[in-house]
């Protein structure tokens, strides 16, 4: 949009209010980067409880966007191609947990997924396998929090891919499931990606749930508490940046692989693009 | 020899669309035209016949076979939509291949036979109307179809394209030799694409024919003003039967071609078979002539279509060269001239 001059003063104050936003998100991290000696980032990364707790916070979000994706994506597509009754409960039912406090879902996970729990205590009787204080709950507890983030941006994605495409590829000879291979996941590809990114990042930052499901084995975000509590802003702090490093750089280079896919020839065709026909030339 | 394809008895009500009671037949390389006005429910007919919905009463059969109940991939329809359906993510070599279970030979002549060799690995997107249109028909020529269904093809594009494509997609139909069932509301699109054609209203083929047999000789009032006649006027036969008869059209009569077999008619005159002259049409066959009063003028593409009050109204189509000549604008008074031949009668009740 051009911008003339009536419109210049409404845009200068928006690019005022949102640079403040900005600088707010950054401030802090800045701060607390910059604060840091090499001496002590050096000290926190030689720490291997620091190092563990890192791998294995990176391994449950791994894990947590792999189920999600498992379980989401179906559900997804679902929401995105057909009506059916209750359908706004459902939806309604995806995104409560974007509404509960964090601790609360960690309590009432131990419900299901702790000693007694309906599905923790069978698994727990039937293979030993234990929720509580595990990877197996940790994950559990991300699941749960960052789930609503996978199901509505594959949704999203979903949701741009014109249907007459899917029944075109069916009267080509090919059945539902090549066609939801072939045409309906590459096409929502880059919808179902955001989403998987942003479950792994949803779940790679959690704390709340996590640490009443299983407090031990210490995720990246525990141990940073368990840093705090025990020793105060140094420590706490140096390990804080060394972890916001490394899922940084991983974030950005997911998103940049979600967007970059380049082909060779012609006009390029990027993923999850709405693909709404007629107005590619 | 069996129809290519045979829609019988079929109803289906889905939503806001219902189909009651449909049967027509399409014989092998026949194309079949099916016109109708938005809502007419001729898109859920043609995702009928490809089979995403399954009628609840009636059949259809492919060639003798029945094919009712089969999925979309097992009946062998090459479907051509509204902008073509073109996979963006593959080249219009993947998007052949795709048709044809990955087999490059047949892909390769599918492509040359519509003209595409060079554009094999260009992306649907960077492709002209036309381009995607014959990548379109490439796509499904590659399943090897028994039967194409287009879906309203044309649109979506620009009145000169339309046209272009239009002519392109007529002898595309020829060449290919294949039975086609082709939905539109556009009338243009019928009489140039259709051996025979349909008209549908509300879930309903109300009249089935040659497109010259529905345009001149509709069956009820809608289809009269569907296909572009401009007059139709209620009239009681005042005298004669069985062949030449005189309409009255309350302070006038008119010479007609009926059965004389309904008192009441509606009485339709297309504006192409209606003359205006500055005079009366002496030593002419034309047996209906009046005097009459301009009262609008419009152009309508190369033709001008001009409102005639003759005692009743009348509308006639003139070229741009005879508008010129005849000096016509608003309150000009001149004769307007209809044989008793282009009078098409329905009869009421």
């Amino acid at each position: 949009m051009a911008v003339n001059r009536a419109s210049r003063g409404m845009f200068l104050l928006f690019w005022l209010a949102g640079g403040l936003l900005i600088a707010f998100i950054l401030l802090p991290l800045l701060q607390m980067a910059a604060s840091q000696t090499p001496a002590r980032l050096g000290r926190v990364i030689a720490m291997p409880d620091v190092r563990a707790a890192i791998l294995l916070s990176l391994e449950a979000a791994f894990m947590t966007a792999a189920l999600a994706g498992l379980l989401g994506v179906p559900l997804a597509y679902l929401l995105a191609r057909l009506e059916f009754p209750g359908k706004s409960v459902v939806e309604a039912m995806v995104d409560v947990p974007l509404a509960i406090p964090h601790t609360v879902v960690g309590i009432a996970l131990l419900f299901v997924f702790g000693r007694n729990g309906l599905i923790g205590g069978v698994v727990n009787r039937l293979t030993g396998f234990r929720f509580w204080g595990t990877a197996g709950g940790i994950v559990v507890a991300m699941l749960f929090v960052s789930a609503p983030y996978a199901v509505n941006a594959a949704r999203v994605g979903f949701e741009s891919v014109n249907v007459r495409l899917e029944k075109v590829a069916r009267t080509l000879g090919v059945g539902p499931w090549g066609v939801f291979t072939q045409v309906t996941l590459p096409l929502a590809g880059r919808g179902i990606m955001t989403g998987l990114t942003l479950t792994f990042a949803r779940s790679i930052s959690e704390f709340g749930a996590v640490i009443v499901l299983s407090y031990f084995p210490m995720t990246a975000p525990v141990k940073i508490y368990d840093l705090f509590i025990q020793f105060g802003l140094n420590d706490s702090s140096a390990m804080a940046v060394v972890f916001l490093t490394v899922t940084l750089v991983l974030f950005i280079l997911f998103r940049s692989l979600v967007r970059g896919r380049r082909r060779p020839h012609g006009r390029r065709w990027s993923p999850g693009r709405p693909t709404s026909l007629g107005h590619g030339q | 020899m069996n129809p290519a394809l045979e829609v019988q008895t079929v109803s289906l009500s889905l939503g806001a669309f219902s189909l009651c009671d449909i049967s027509f037949a399409v014989s092998p390389g026949e194309v079949f035209v099916i016109l109708g006005p938005s809502g007419a429910g001729k898109s859920v007919l043609l995702e009928m016949i490809a089979g995403f919905h399954r009628p609840e009463s009636g059949t259809i059969t492919m060639a003798g076979r029945e094919v009712t109940t089969f999925p979309p991939e097992a009946r062998g329809i090459g479907l051509i939509f509204q902008d073509y359906a073109l996979f963006p993510h593959m080249t219009v070599r993947g998007n052949v291949l795709f048709a044809c279970r990955r087999d490059p030979g047949r892909a390769v002549s599918a492509l040359s036979r519509l003209g595409l060799a060079d554009l094999a690995d260009r992306w649907p997107a960077s492709l002209s109307g036309g381009e995607k249109q014959r990548v379109a028909v490439a796509r499904a020529l590659a399943m090897d179809p028994r039967l194409f269904l287009f879906d309203e093809p044309l649109s979506a594009q620009d009145a000169r394209t339309r046209d272009l494509l239009r002519d392109e997609l007529r002898g595309l139909l020829r060449q290919l030799g294949l039975p086609a069932v082709y939905v539109t509301h556009d009338q243009t699109e019928a009489l140039v694409l259709a051996d025979r054609l349909a008209v549908m209203n509300a879930g309903r083929l109300v009249q089935t024919g040659t497109p010259s047999e529905v345009f001149n000789a509709p069956s009820n009032e809608f289809v009269a003003r569907f296909v572009g006649v401009e007059t139709v006027l209620e009239g009681r036969i005042a005298a004669g039967s069985d062949g030449d008869v005189r309409v009255s059209l309350g302070t006038h009569d008119i010479h007609a071609v009926g059965d004389g077999a309904s008192p009441r008619v509606l009485v339709c005159i297309r504006p192409e078979n209606v003359v205006v002259a500055r005079g009366m049409l002496a030593d002419s066959s034309v047996r209906n002539q009046f005097p009459a009063r301009v009262t609008s003028v419009s152009a309508q593409g190369p033709l001008f279509k001009i409102a005639l009050d003759c005692g009743f109204p009348l509308a006639a189509y003139v070229t741009r060269q005879s508008f010129l000549e005849l000096k016509l604008e608003q309150g000009s008074h001149v004769v307007a001239g209809f044989k008793a031949t282009a009078v098409h009668l329905i009869n009421r009740e």
